[in-house]
């Protein structure tokens, strides 16, 4: 036996444990990775299935899971009524008692026109000469159109020179402005130039708006505004404007032998004319 | 005695006019972005000196990519007009010279103020050259964010229009 030989034998006579242990350190990492070669193929093949599913679940929740939630729904609401209305009612209760509340004070207001003393005798002798029925006349002076506010703007500006209104109104300015930026838009883009934008209507209110030259007027009207008031109201604008001009116009005579420069008519004097107009005024 | 003026705010999208305005009206700020479509009027009692109050008729104009098309219904009667750029956006003030002789020709003998806003957004130095490069000039540089500039470009202005008047 030669050198090398012997080197060999003595090699595998001191390292046999190890080649045992290395030998099933190398099966068990094989095992390994033929346990998540095999995880992966499986996921592959399984993932599909399991997203296909969770969409069938998803999309068939309707018919299959809905009947049931409704109806679970549906007996919770039964059986707790009270705390439903607790929830819905400050969101509905604030809705439906602002627009009672609204309600009653335009009842309330036009009530109390029609029961005072001198309504109650015109009442009666209307009913006499004309032959209608007194209620009849009642009702159809309830649902006439009242005037409950009137803006004198500036026409391209948008800018308020004076109002009149019956009960405080939101700021006056600021809706001067956006009627004009209405009357501006509406007027370039769905009318031919040489019409304006005459009336504007939201639930319960109108606006009718009269253009002249270098102003317009605008009137916020309730109940019935039919022709018939329509023309009414256009005659008592077209006094007004014509005063208006009127003093504006003395104005200008007045000041120009003077040499003194021109101060327009103060805000305060158009809203005693507005009022003046406006204020007692029946269409 | 309180006079009203009718003021437009106006430029391209996005710059930060509502912003502006709001921060001027109500002191306040929100990074949410709401397109102004159309117009939206606001107002502010502004006190020039003890007896002389005014009232700004705020008209915000809806952004545009496109000067010309504002339409001019909108600036009718106005006493003064602010005009907006994004200081933080070249896109919005490249063209200003021709911007401003367009606006020029819809409204020639009202002040006008023009306005970079987003100054929190930029450098102040970086800025300054960008607008040498441009041949920017503007008024004012604000932040709607900040409130750096607002009240005072407002102020400056209603006392412009008060002297004129």
């Amino acid at each position: 036996m030669e050198e090398k030989d012997k080197i060999e034998l003595l090699k595998d006579i001191l390292f046999a444990d190890d080649h045992e242990f290395e030998k099933k350190i190398s099966q068990r990492v094989d095992l390994l990775e033929q346990t998540i070669e095999e995880h992966e193929k499986l996921s592959e093949k399984v993932k599909p299935i399991v997203i296909h599913e969770i969409e069938e679940f998803k999309k068939s929740i309707p018919d299959t899971l809905g009947p049931t939630i409704t109806q679970t729904l549906k007996e919770e609401i039964k059986n707790h009524q009270d705390k439903v209305v607790d929830v819905l009612y400050p969101i509905l209760g604030k809705m439906v008692k602002k627009y009672v509340a609204q309600e009653m004070k335009v009842l309330s207001n036009k009530m109390n026109g029609q029961i005072g003393f001198l309504a109650f005798w015109k009442r009666k002798a209307k009913s006499a000469f004309t032959g209608e029925k007194e209620e009849n006349i009642m009702f159809d002076n309830l649902n006439s159109a009242k005037i409950q506010q009137v803006l004198l703007i500036e026409k391209d500006s948008g800018i308020l020179k004076a109002s009149f209104a019956k009960s405080n109104a939101i700021d006056e300015e600021m809706v001067s402005g956006m009627l004009t930026a209405i009357k501006s838009f509406v007027e370039d883009a769905f009318i031919q130039r040489d019409q304006e934008l005459e009336s504007i209507e939201y639930e319960l209110y109108q606006i009718h708006l009269q253009s002249f030259a270098t102003h317009y007027i605008a009137v916020v009207i309730s109940g019935n505004f039919d022709l018939n008031a329509k023309n009414k109201l256009q005659d008592i604008i077209f006094d007004f404007y014509h005063s208006f001009m009127a003093m504006n116009l003395d104005l200008v005579f007045k000041t120009s032998s003077t040499e003194k420069s021109i101060i327009p008519v103060s805000k305060s004097h158009v809203e005693k004319e507005l009022k003046k107009y406006f204020g007692n005024a029946k269409i | 005695m309180r006079k009203s003026k009718k003021i437009v705010v106006l430029g391209h999208f996005g710059v930060g006019k509502t912003s502006l305005i709001r921060r001027f009206v109500t002191d306040t700020f929100s990074d949410k972005y709401k397109v102004t479509i159309g117009v939206h009027i606001t107002k502010k009692l502004v006190e020039i000196s003890a007896e002389n109050k005014m009232s700004l008729i705020l008209w915000d104009l809806e952004g545009t990519d496109d000067i010309v098309s504002i339409r001019n219904s909108y600036l009718l009667g106005t006493h003064g007009a602010v005009f907006v750029f994004d200081a933080s956006r070249p896109s919005t003030f490249q063209h200003l010279n021709e911007d401003l002789k367009i606006i020029r020709e819809k409204i020639s003998e009202v002040p006008l103020m023009v306005v970079g806003n987003k100054l929190d957004l930029v450098d102040k130095n970086l800025l300054k050259n960008v607008f040498e490069e441009h041949g920017i000039n503007a008024n004012y540089l604000t932040s709607a964010k900040t409130g750096d500039g607002v009240n005072q470009l407002f102020l400056n202005l209603a006392t412009l229009l008060a002297s004129d008047a």
